[in-house]
């Protein structure tokens, strides 16, 4: 054969190589790999536990944000109330002054009326009165112009002609 | 500090006084004179008809299945010592040997999952001990282990994939597992697929067979002359050698991938509806 190229050499070469290739596949490819896998299986497996418990983490933090939120607005909601009952209590209270307001005022107003319609009478009566006591003294003075005795006497005494 | 310093002026002339009694024990001892001319270590190297060695006296082989049974033999015992003292203390936080063991296999395994997608198990498994093969088996003519021809002449091991059977039997596997690949991703169809590239194993054969014998001859020239083996085999043993390890075990295990997974490929029918508009 040119080159010197023996069959038989071949063969004992692909025999060689695949003896090789089985030895180095049972003492080194397989365990070395195996032992890879394993390592990267370790690895995912803490990755897969760590994102479990990150997600874990999170969906908590949900949780207490959405309770923050329903405390809020739980907050939201009892502010909104008291200052609606806070308001209605002024809106009563005041209501209620109003109401005794315009009572004191119409209770003040009718004593009003009553001591003003009281004055008038007493008035009127102290006038008759005294129109009564000037018509007698007016009637017992002869001599004199009953009118301008009035008139002396309604001024207190003084003749009205000296003025 | 000082003990140091002192320890490396005590091992630097050490080894100096070694190097120097080596090479007075050359000199003192000479040379049993050339028993073949240039040309014919150069012919020898490439053909191999005449340096052969008998295997466990069965059959007369080339130097370069010596090497590759040698190889296989010291890689096999590494892996299980490898196997039985290292492996076993593997710890998730690697040190520096197992950081080593899982990079070359994961080197290897990434190589097969990014060129095929679609089947890799095997394909790593291939590139993996194809892999170490070619690297340590290239590396493997640094040691100059020497070994006795059936004439009687001591002659250095070579790499084994230096002598063409060794390369022609790795170029011509690769393109078996090639095969396989197309029949395992394509069933039978996945053959014609395969034998597209019939010139597949005869270019994966020769370029590395080219590339090692290429290195070996330039060895054998710089050896063959004593001139030339001062300093100059430290480029041209170690830093080519290296080099070409590197380059060679990169080269077959990638083509490997690439074709593998180009073959094993999942062909996609396009509709027949399709196919008529395109029409």
């Amino acid at each position: 054969m040119p080159l010197n190229i023996d069959f038989q050499q071949i063969l004992l070469h692909w025999m060689n190589l695949a003896i090789l290739t089985g030895g180095l596949y049972v003492l080194l490819y397989k365990p070395v790999k195996q032992f890879m896998d394993k390592r990267e299986a370790h690895y995912q497996e803490l990755e897969r536990q760590a994102a479990g418990k990150l997600a874990q983490a999170e969906q908590l933090k949900a949780e207490r944000q959405a309770q923050l939120d329903q405390a809020g607005e739980e907050i939201r909601q009892a502010r909104a109330k008291a200052q609606q009952s806070a308001q209605q209590a002024a809106q009563e209270q005041l209501d209620q002054a109003q109401a005794q307001a315009q009572h004191i005022v119409a209770k003040a107003q009718a004593e009003a009326e009553q001591s003003r319609e009281r004055i008038r009478r007493e008035s009127q009566r102290e006038l008759r009165e005294l129109a009564a006591q000037a018509a007698k003294r007016l009637a017992a003075r002869p001599g004199t112009d009953p009118f301008d005795q009035f008139l002396d006497l309604a001024e207190g005494g003084k003749s009205h002609e000296s003025r | 500090m000082k003990q140091r310093k002192l320890g490396l002026v005590f091992g630097l002339a050490a080894v100096l006084l070694l190097a120097a009694a080596l090479l007075a024990a050359a000199l003192l001892a000479g040379s049993p004179g050339r028993t073949e001319s240039v040309q014919g270590a150069m012919r020898d190297a490439v053909l191999h008809d005449v340096n052969q060695i008998s295997l466990f006296g069965l059959k007369a082989v080339t130097p370069g299945m010596i090497s590759a049974l040698t190889v296989t033999a010291a890689l096999l015992i590494a892996a299980a010592c490898l196997r039985v003292f290292v492996i076993p203390k593997f710890r998730y936080t690697p040190g520096r040997l197992q950081l080593l063991l899982e990079e070359a296999v994961g080197l290897f395994d990434n190589m097969a999952r990014s060129n095929s997608p679609h089947r890799n198990r095997f394909l790593g498994l291939y590139l993996f001990s194809v892999g170490t093969y070619i690297f340590i088996g290239t590396l493997f003519e640094l040691l100059g282990l020497q070994a006795v021809t059936v004439a009687g002449h001591p002659i250095t091991l070579p790499a084994p994939l230096s002598d063409v059977n060794a390369a022609i039997a790795t170029g011509t596997l690769s393109y078996l597992v090639i095969v396989s690949g197309a029949v395992a991703g394509n069933g039978p169809k996945g053959v014609l697929k395969a034998l597209k590239e019939f010139s597949l194993p005869i270019s994966m054969s020769f370029r590395l067979f080219g590339a090692l014998l290429s290195g070996l001859l330039v060895t054998e020239l710089v050896y063959y002359y004593v001139s030339l083996s001062f300093v100059l085999p430290v480029v041209v043993g170690v830093l080519f050698t290296l080099l070409h390890a590197l380059v060679q075990t990169y080269v077959l295990t990638m083509l490997t991938a690439l074709y593998y997974g180009e073959v094993s490929e999942p062909s996609h029918k396009e509709p027949k509806k399709l196919q008529a508009k395109k029409a």
